[in-house]
Parts: structure tokens; sequence; C-alpha cells
């Protein structure tokens, strides 16, 4: 069976400053692949350049089996490769349903826009009340179930989730991780990046970690001892 | 001395009516595309000379001469969006550099077509005086394209608020990369508010031919009493610029009826500074909204 993703010897980065270095990685349809390490390693780089928003200057990106390499932003979304970004990216003037109509931007996605915004609110009802309130007074915590009740909208086959922890309370991260365990349940293919590494592993059927612009390690999840995955994390630290 | 002052407040609503047809294609642009088009007075006034041209030669009624006006304009601005889109750095500038002399060129180029006269419609009915209440005057050009041009900022603001692609526009200018995450392709979006702007610039130059008289210095007037508008309303909102709009036309109309007409653009000038004194983000522009 093909991958949903593969990334060989990538090199990416911004102009001048070259970020990745040959990395090569895979995620398994209908599977999760959680990518750790610490901040700076380039993990938002990759997410960046599987979307085409930062160019690729060597390597290649195939999404099942098909390279995407050079590929516009806007048509790989409507191939249904989808990430939802770091920071959220809302648009803050729109209300939280405008917001949740942009992600039913792309053609295939805007017939069933009415069906996935109930999926959204079924997952996140605190949404549904905020429905008409402007996005830019959400709290972090709602604005990252925007974020992600977003991504959902554009019916991803394949879904990059960059940090969606990041800066939460404890009670809102267990509700993310509550929805990312349903979503892999459900079988959608979930390429997560996270710095809360004992989170993610739990949901994770393989990992990746990130130092410098490499892949230093890959593992099954299953595998993956968190002792060891910490000391190589904080290898480079100390280096 | 009350009807005097409703006379000048009803004119300078409908002067506002045409300013904010001018100016929210100016923001429209300037939402989609972070770009200021210093051209868009010259468009503006290529569809009045366009009128101008199908009326003088041809006999045809300024309103009929509408959509040959719109195929000229829209034509120029597909010229002026594909040598912007060539722009690789330093975008701003370089922008206002590029579209400042496109403006010079079609200023030129309209002198030099149709020389420097002054020109206005020949058709007797668009500026025939009409009557409200009794005491209200305005001519009927005034009065139809204020109405049009209502109508038609109602339907760009629908759009914006409700459309598929209208929505994309404010994603755009929201925030970029956030907006391709979605699928939007930029060009093609900007394109498209390129090309309702020049809607707006037509319909604008035609109430300007019917209702006021042009000439070629008139379409650099036009861009700045534009810029002005939408910088007081807050670069990009939509409703801001209708009533920054407004408030410039009542102002002016104002000084003309109690001051003296070679002040009217001192006076609009000055509510513009004393509105940038007190909020500089305009009246509208807390965060850059547009249409909301
Ligand atoms: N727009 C940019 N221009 C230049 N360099 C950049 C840009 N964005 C990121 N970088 C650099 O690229 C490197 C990798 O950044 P990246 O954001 O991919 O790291 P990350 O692994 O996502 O880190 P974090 O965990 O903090 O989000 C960093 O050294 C960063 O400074
Ligand atoms: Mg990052």
């Amino acid at each position: 069976m093909t991958n949903a993703l593969d990334v060989v010897s990538l090199r990416a980065g911004y102009g001048a400053i070259n970020v990745l270095w040959d990395v090569s990685l895979t995620a398994e349809t209908g599977k999760t692949t959680v990518i750790v390490g610490p901040n700076g390693a380039g993990k938002t780089t990759l997410l960046r350049a599987i979307m085409g928003l930062v160019p690729v200057t060597a390597g290649d990106i195939r999404v099942n089996g098909q390279s995407r390499k050079g590929a516009k932003t806007w048509d790989t979304v409507a191939d249904g490769v989808v990430m939802i970004p770091e920071g959220r990216m809302i648009f803050p003037d729109m209300s939280v349903e405008d917001n949740l109509m942009m992600g039913a931007f792309p053609r295939a996605c805007r017939a069933g826009w009415k069906r996935n915004k109930a999926m959204v609110f079924d997952f996140f009802p605190r949404l549904a009340e905020r429905r008409d309130q402007i996005a830019g007074t959400l709290s972090g915590g709602e604005a990252q179930m925007l974020a992600i009740g977003r991504g959902l909208m554009e019916q991803p086959r394949v879904c990059l989730i960059d940090e969606p922890s990041l800066g939460l309370a404890p009670v809102v991260v267990d509700e993310i991780f509550r929805i990312l365990g349903q979503l892999r349940a459900d079988g959608m293919t979930i390429i997560l990046v996270e710095q809360n590494t004992s989170r993610a592993l739990k949901i994770a059927d393989h990992v990746h970690l990130m130092q410098s612009g490499k892949v230093v390690l890959s593992e099954r999840g299953d595998a993956v001892d968190l002792d060891r995955l910490h000391a190589l994390y904080f290898a480079h630290d100390a280096a | 001395m009350i009807e005097l002052t409703l006379q000048a407040l009803f004119s300078g609503l409908l002067a506002g009516g045409y300013y904010a047809t001018v100016a929210v294609g100016l923001a429209l642009v300037f939402g989609a595309m972070r770009v200021i088009n210093l051209a868009h007075g010259e468009l503006v006034l290529l569809a009045a000379y366009i009128a101008y041209a199908a009326e003088s030669r041809y006999g045809i009624n300024p309103v009929m001469a509408i959509p040959i006006a719109l195929v000229v304009v829209a034509s120029a601005s597909a010229i002026v969006y594909a040598l912007l889109s060539r722009i690789e750095h330093d975008r701003e500038i370089n922008s206002l550099i590029l579209t400042f002399g496109i403006g010079i060129i079609m200023t030129n180029g309209i002198l030099t077509i149709w020389a420097a006269d002054i020109h206005s419609t020949t058709n007797p009915w668009f500026q025939d005086s009409l009557v409200i209440a009794d005491t209200l005057f305005a001519m009927n050009a005034e009065v139809a394209f204020f109405i049009g041009g209502l109508a038609l900022m109602a339907g760009v603001y629908w759009w914006l608020n409700h459309s598929w692609q209208g929505r994309a526009v404010r994603a755009l200018t929201s925030n970029r990369n956030a907006a391709m995450l979605m699928g939007v392709n930029p060009r093609q979006t900007e394109i498209l508010s390129f090309m309702i702007a020049a809607l707006l610039a037509t319909f604008a130059g035609v109430a300007i031919y019917t209702g006021k008289t042009v000439f070629p210095s008139l379409g650099h007037v036009l861009t700045v009493k534009a810029f002005i508008i939408t910088v007081l309303a807050g670069m990009g909102s939509i409703h801001g610029v209708l009533i920054g709009a407004i408030m410039i036309g009542v102002i002016e109309s104002l000084t003309v009826t109690y001051l003296s007409a070679s002040l009217q653009e001192l006076a609009g000038m000055l509510l513009f500074l004393v509105v940038l004194f007190v909020s500089p983000s305009g009246l509208f522009g807390g965060r850059r909204a547009l249409a909301r």
C-alpha cells in the first residue's frame, strides 16, 4: 500500500537560510505520525514545505505516491492535504461561522459544508455557542478549537497539525487530544507536530524526532522508550 | 436659513455617494492586495470619457454606454493588474510608483485623444432639476446615480459577507498564508477584486460625466479624494468608506454654501487631518476589517 506521505531527502528553507537538511520520513495512510523535536528543529518548516508555503530546493514530497514538489498551496489543499497551522491563524475579523465557512472554500467541500459544520459543532459545542462571535475575541482554547474545526471543514485526507496544545490550559489540552484520538479512531491520516511528547506518544502509531533540520530517530509508537527519547531530545541542547 | 442648510446637507449627501463609489473600489483592491492603486481615479475618468465619446460621436445615451465603458475600464484594470503582479520585491512602495506612473500616462493619453476641454452630457434629462418636498433641489443624474451607487455598494457589501469569493477576499486581507491554506488562489481573488473595482469605477465615471463636468486632470483629483476617504474610513472598511465619503461630501458642501467655493478642498482636508489626529487608524480601522 502506498504511504499517505513520503518526504524524500528534502531540503527547504527561507531564501539564503536553509533549514531542512535531507529530511526523509513517511506517514502511513490511516495512521497517526507524530513529529517531535526542540524549538527551531524545523518541524513547522517541514509542514510548510509540504504545503508549498516554503520553497523546496532538493528532494521530493509525495502524497499518495504522487509527487507534489512545487505544487501550489491551493492545489495541494484541493487534493485533501490540510494544515492546521501553528499559532492557529484564524481570521480574527470574521465570525466563528465565517471562519468555518472559509474552511469549506475548496470546491469539493462546499456542497457538504452544513453537514461538516454540524460535525464540528458536535466535536466542539463551545463553537456552536459562539458561532456569531468575532473570532478575534475568542479565548486561546476556543481559537484552537476553531482552527481545528476550520481544518476539518476542508475534509482532510491527510491532516497536518502543528502544536495544537501550545499555550493552553490542561483541561483544554485534554479536550484537544480527545478529539485527535477520535479522528485517529475514525481512520484519518494525521501528522502531528507536538512538544508535549508524553501526550503525543499516547496516540502515535509512528514517531519521528527532528533536530537541527534532520530526522534523528524514527520508531514505531509502541516501541518508543520515553526516557531514551527525552535523552536524545535534550542531547541537542547540551551539544 | 434652515432651507439653505438642508439643501447643503442634501447636496453633500449626493456628492458623498459618488465619492464613495470611487473610494470603495480603491479600498477593495487595497484589501485584497495591500496595494493602493494610484491610477484608480484615472480609470474612473476613462469611463467618463468613453461615455463622452459614445454620446458625442454615436449619440449613445450615457447610461447605455456603461457596458462599453466597462469593457474598456476592465481591460485597462487587467493591464494594471498584470503589471502589478510582476512586482516581486517591496510591493508597497513599487506599486505606488508603478500606479502613479500609469495614472500620468492615462491622463496624457486622455489629453491627447480628447484635448483639454471640459465636457458634460448634452442629454438634457440628466441635468434637469428634480424638486423633493418643494425645497430640495438636485439634478436627475445626481439622484439616479446616488441610488444606483448605493445599490451597487450594497451588492459589494453583500458579496463580501455572503459569497465564497467575497469571504476569500476578506480572508486574504486578514492573513494571506492562512487564506492559501483554505485553498484560496490569491491571484484569482485579486483579479476579481480588480474587476469589481472596475465596475464601480465605470459607474462613478458615467455619474460624473452626466452630473458634473469632466476634464483630463480630474483623474488625479479623484484618486486623492478616494485615498483620503479610504484612510479616513480606516483602510479597508467598506461601510466606513461610505460614511467617510458622505462626511467629506457634506463638509465640502457646507463650506461652499457658507464660506467660499475656493475653500471646498481645504475643508475636506482639514476634516481628514482632525480625524487622523484623534484616531490614527481612521474611523473604523481598528482591526483592518473589510466589510465588518
Ligand atoms: N520566515 C523565516 N525566515 C527565516 N528563518 C526562519 C523563518 N521561519 C523560521 N525560520 C528559522 O528556521 C528554523 C526552523 O524553524 P521552525 O519554525 O521550522 O522550527 P520548529 O521546529 O517548528 O520550532 P518550534 O517548536 O519553536 O515551533 C529556525 O532556526 C528559525 O529561526
Ligand atoms: Mg513550529
